[in-house]
């Protein structure tokens, strides 16, 4: 292949044989390389995160897309096709204004007027000195109960919003949780507070994706219900026929139940 | 000036003995057959092959005919379907040259050869304890999965280049190149030489009447000539559409 | 072993409905064992030599070389879908463009794998790349087999990397995105290196002088071996293809596409197909009466010996040439699934019908003279090494199946979410 190597005779056929040959295997070794600089480099500019909670929205079922509006009766059927990014969504000025709804029927699960909320179950509370306190919401509380255990960001470390913020384990499986807003962490709580993380916000926090007022008992009643066609299997234990409300501790009430696909829908695993 | 080294065959006086054959594998330091080969799995750089006229009774006729590689002069087939050049023809001496050690076995020269002279080593070659003293040194000993053929005893050509080198000559003396066939040949039927040199006899031999080549009409300019004055062996030397037998018979 | 199968389920996508692990080990357990005894033929080649088959020194190519060429034409569905979504824009076929990378990624890592053993020296296979000879068919097959190689396995790891675990590893997530949106790039050099290798196979056997069933004179090699090939392996590409889906289908128990892509992947199939029996009906008769007259041979020649007598060829032509191109054409039978399903059943077996005559009848018929016509029948070592080649893209095929998203998301994910 090379002048000095003995009994290679070089030619024009050679010559344009080769030059093919390596252009077209420069073509595939710079795709390649290509793909990973750019991975490396979404990940210097902190857009990886939000690259994977598209690709992983992207995954979800219609189902579990569904429009903040639509869940506050605001809109009859909108599917969310902008990864619950209201912040950037030309439409949420517009519908925001609509009228709402009131939902009853989320079986007993609490929530407060004080707290926004992420689709990803978790709790904001913005706080006087400017930090945000990050909690579970009581229909996660339910489903897992005490979690077995729980893995904390470090204090001064980022979260970056829709990328996960802390992991619990309970029987066996482990539960990404979503950060609801991005910052760094101040200070960390845990199963027994109530709340898991503190945080102070990169800019002045744009809260606008996050669920209030009427929105939530929307959304809760959807997810009870989404729990209901998730648990009715066939071998499922009797629940819930007729309202009722929803019993504590479920992984540890039914541990026999699908919980894969339980908590991959609940805290939006894709 | 450059030779083109090649052969007459006169099948006239061919008996067929197998001479040649053993002196190729003695000096091509050919290994004996492995028990399990058979006659499409042996290595023969030389075949002699038995043809007849297919006629019976007192018009029934034989011949022998030598078949090796017929360093084919012109898009040598072998040459240009090689991968990785294994095999080329030398400039100099007109000789297709076969290089085992770069074989890779794949075996698509085996089928380019209209000639069927080239073959694979089906078997790692194994001599029985004490034969090995009878290995020629001058030649390599090929490993199995690679493909070999008449190599024209290129290691006498060799030979042949130090004596003229030794003596300050720089041609050859032609009496000190000739391939193992050739010399072994009990009749003379194998002639050697160069077809280039107007004064060797065997460029003379070539332009012969009853001198003919197996398949020239494909057009690969083979140097192994063959001569005979008997008309049924010229005809084999295309094919014109013989009968298939009654076996075989589509 | 309640882990394994919690490990198992963990590892299928949320949503997708698959069998349960035991019943897929089941299904795996008999192919890994004809995998294993693959292995265990091809391990005697490799260890004893090639004296194992029954090829010899008549018969330089067999079974393999047949079946090599028989899989690369198979394989060609991959690159030839990528080329029809992303240069010609048939979006509706992009349903089936996963699975044609997987299909594509077996055919050519099983035949690299045979070949890897049929050769007589495997370790000398870089000499091509480090001596290569530009006037030889086999150079150029060789290298844009490898580099066609690298390409699928290049494709195939992003579907890899949307395996439900895998994906949970952010930098695994974010490259195959990355690698993703450069795919048009990579099938239009898959569709390049395709173009010219499966060309240079048919050119394989067209620069034979010594094989005047095969020799195609000069420029003539070009319309006659090299584009017959490329053509036959476009046209059964899809087919194949079809039949593939159709079987995972069958397992599966339920419709994975629509009915549409079987539609349009027979049409494309019959088209190509149908130009391909016209070329070659063309080149028949003028190599017939022709180039092989002019070195002293007649029709009678080639077609006078048993098994390989001319209703061979007309098979090739006829039932397994034009009557599949209508099949999978005419609105009458293309309407209809079965009908669609055996015109690529016909399709196939003609180009591998192709494929055989071209390497074993090639080899039968005699040249010289004197020569007899030969028979050839393949040894077990070459069959069961064959076998394990299908076993291996069996359990890959399923394996994927199992683990990955090959058709498509199975949520009814919305395709109109936009992405960075």
């Amino acid at each position: 292949m090379f002048p000095w190597v003995d009994g290679f005779h070089w030619s024009p056929g050679h010559i344009i044989f080769l030059s093919v040959f390596f252009t077209v295997v420069l073509i595939i070794l710079t795709t390649f390389a290509w793909a990973i600089w750019r991975t490396a480099s979404d990940f210097r500019t902190h857009r990886a995160t939000e690259t994977c909670w598209r690709l992983n929205f992207a995954e979800l079922p219609e189902a579990e897309r569904r429009c903040r509006h639509e869940l506050a009766g605001r809109l009859p059927h909108r599917v969310c096709n902008n990864a619950f990014d209201c912040r950037h969504c030309s439409k949420y000025a517009e519908f925001a204004v609509l009228p709402s709804k009131t939902v009853a029927g989320n079986a007993g699960v609490n929530f407060s007027d004080n707290l926004l909320y992420h689709r990803g179950h978790t709790w904001v509370r913005p706080e006087d000195n400017g930090t945000l306190t990050i909690g579970l919401d009581d229909f996660a509380h339910h489903l897992i109960g005490h979690p077995d255990s729980v893995y904390l960001p470090a204090k001064g470390s980022e979260i970056e919003s829709n990328g996960i913020a802390w992991r619990m384990t309970k029987n066996g499986h482990e539960i990404g949780v979503r950060a609801p807003i991005d910052g760094t962490v101040v200070s960390t709580g845990g199963a027994k507070d109530a709340w898991y993380l503190k945080i102070r916000p990169r800019k002045p926090a744009d809260l606008r994706h996050l669920l209030r007022g009427p929105e939530v008992p929307g959304w809760l009643a959807g997810e009870v219900d989404r729990l209901q066609l998730q648990f009715s299997g066939p071998d499922a234990p009797p629940c819930m026929a007729d309202g009722g409300t929803l019993l504590p501790d479920l992984m540890d009430v039914m541990p026999a139940a699908d919980w894969d696909t339980v908590l991959a829908a609940t805290f939006l695993e894709g | 000036m450059s030779a083109r080294y090649g052969f007459v065959i006169d099948l006239d006086r061919c008996t067929g003995c197998g001479a040649c054959m053993v002196a190729c594998a003695a000096e091509n330091n050919v290994p004996p057959a492995n028990p399990r080969a058979t006659p499409r799995t042996g290595l023969t750089p030389i075949l002699v092959r038995k043809v007849s006229n297919g006629m019976e009774g007192a018009a029934h006729r034989e011949a022998f005919i030598p078949i090796a590689c017929m360093h084919c002069g012109n898009e040598t087939p072998c040459v240009r379907v090689c991968p990785q050049q294994a095999v080329e023809v030398d400039k100099e001496t007109g000789i297709v040259v076969q290089m085992p050690q770069r074989c890779l076995g794949c075996r698509y020269c085996m089928t380019a050869c209209p000639y069927h002279a080239r073959y694979f080593n089906w078997w790692d070659p194994a001599w029985p304890a004490g034969m090995e003293r009878s290995l020629n040194p001058g030649v390599a000993v090929r490993m199995r999965g690679v493909v070999e053929k008449c190599n024209m005893c290129s290691a006498r050509l060799h030979s042949a280049k130090e004596k003229a080198a030794a003596a300050g000559r720089k041609e050859i003396d032609p009496a000190d190149y000739i391939p193992a066939c050739a010399e072994a040949c009990p009749t003379g039927a194998i002639l050697f030489g160069n077809l280039a040199d107007k004064n060797d006899p065997v460029a003379s031999a070539s332009h012969s009447s009853d001198a003919f080549r197996l398949l020239a009409r494909i057009g690969t300019e083979p140097k192994v000539y063959y001569k005979s004055t008997e008309d049924w062996v010229k005809a084999l030397a295309e094919r014109d559409s013989p009968q298939p037998t009654e076996a075989q018979h589509g | 072993m309640g882990n394994l199968l919690v490990m198992d389920r963990r590892l299928i996508a949320r949503g997708a409905e698959r069998t349960s692990t035991m019943r897929f080990v089941l299904w795996l357990v008999p192919w890994v064992a004809l995998l294993a005894l693959g292995i265990y033929a091809a391990g005697l080649c490799l260890y004893y030599g090639l004296n194992q088959t029954h090829m010899d020194n008549r018969f330089a190519f067999g079974m393999w070389i047949f079946l090599d060429l028989g899989m690369i034409a198979m394989g060609a569905g991959a690159f030839f879908t990528g080329f029809l979504v992303y240069i010609l824009k048939q979006e509706d076929l992009k349903p089936i463009l996963n699975s044609a990378v997987v299909v594509g990624l077996i055919c050519y890592s099983g035949a690299m794998a045979v070949l890897m053993v049929d050769v007589g020296q495997p370790l000398r296979a870089w000499f091509t790349f480090w001596h290569p000879n530009t006037h030889s068919m086999l150079t150029e097959v060789t290298f844009c087999i490898s580099c066609y190689l690298l390409v699928l396995i290049l494709e195939y790891v992003p579907v890899l990397l949307q395996n439900r675990q895998l994906r949970k590893v952010p930098s695994f997530l974010v490259f195959e995105h990355q690698l993703h949106k450069l795919v048009p790039v990579l099938a239009a050099v898959g569709a390049f290196l395709s173009f010219f290798h499966q060309g240079s196979l048919g050119g394989l056997y067209g620069v034979l002088r010594g094989r005047p069933f095969a020799f195609r004179q000069g420029f003539a090699i070009w319309p006659s071996t090299f584009f017959l090939f490329i053509l036959s392996a476009i046209a059964v590409g899809p087919s194949f293809l079809m039949l593939v889906t159709a079987a995972v289908e069958t397992f599966a128990g339920r419709r994975l596409v629509g009915a549409n892509v079987f539609r349009k992947l027979g049409f494309i199939s019959g088209v190509l197909l149908g130009a391909y029996v016209a070329a070659k009906a063309i080149d028949t008769l003028v190599w017939l009466n022709i180039t092989s007259r002019a070195v002293g041979f007649t029709p009678g020649d080639f077609y006078a010996y048993k098994p390989f007598g001319s209703a061979l060829m007309f098979l090739e032509i006829v039932p397994l040439g034009l009557i599949p191109a209508f099949l999978l054409t005419l609105p009458v039978t293309a309407r209809k699934r079965g009908w669609l399903l055996c015109g690529a059943a016909l399709a196939c077996s003609g180009v591998l019908l192709n494929r055989f005559v071209l390497t074993v009848q090639t080899l039968a018929l005699p040249t010289l003279a004197f020569d007899e016509f030969l028979q050839y029948t393949p040894s077990w070592q070459e069959v069961v090494t064959f076998a394990g080649v299908i076993a291996y893209g069996v359990i890959l095929y399923s394996l994927s199946y199992r683990y990955l998203p090959l058709f498509g998301q199975t949520k009814g994910a919305d395709k109109n979410v936009s992405v960075g």
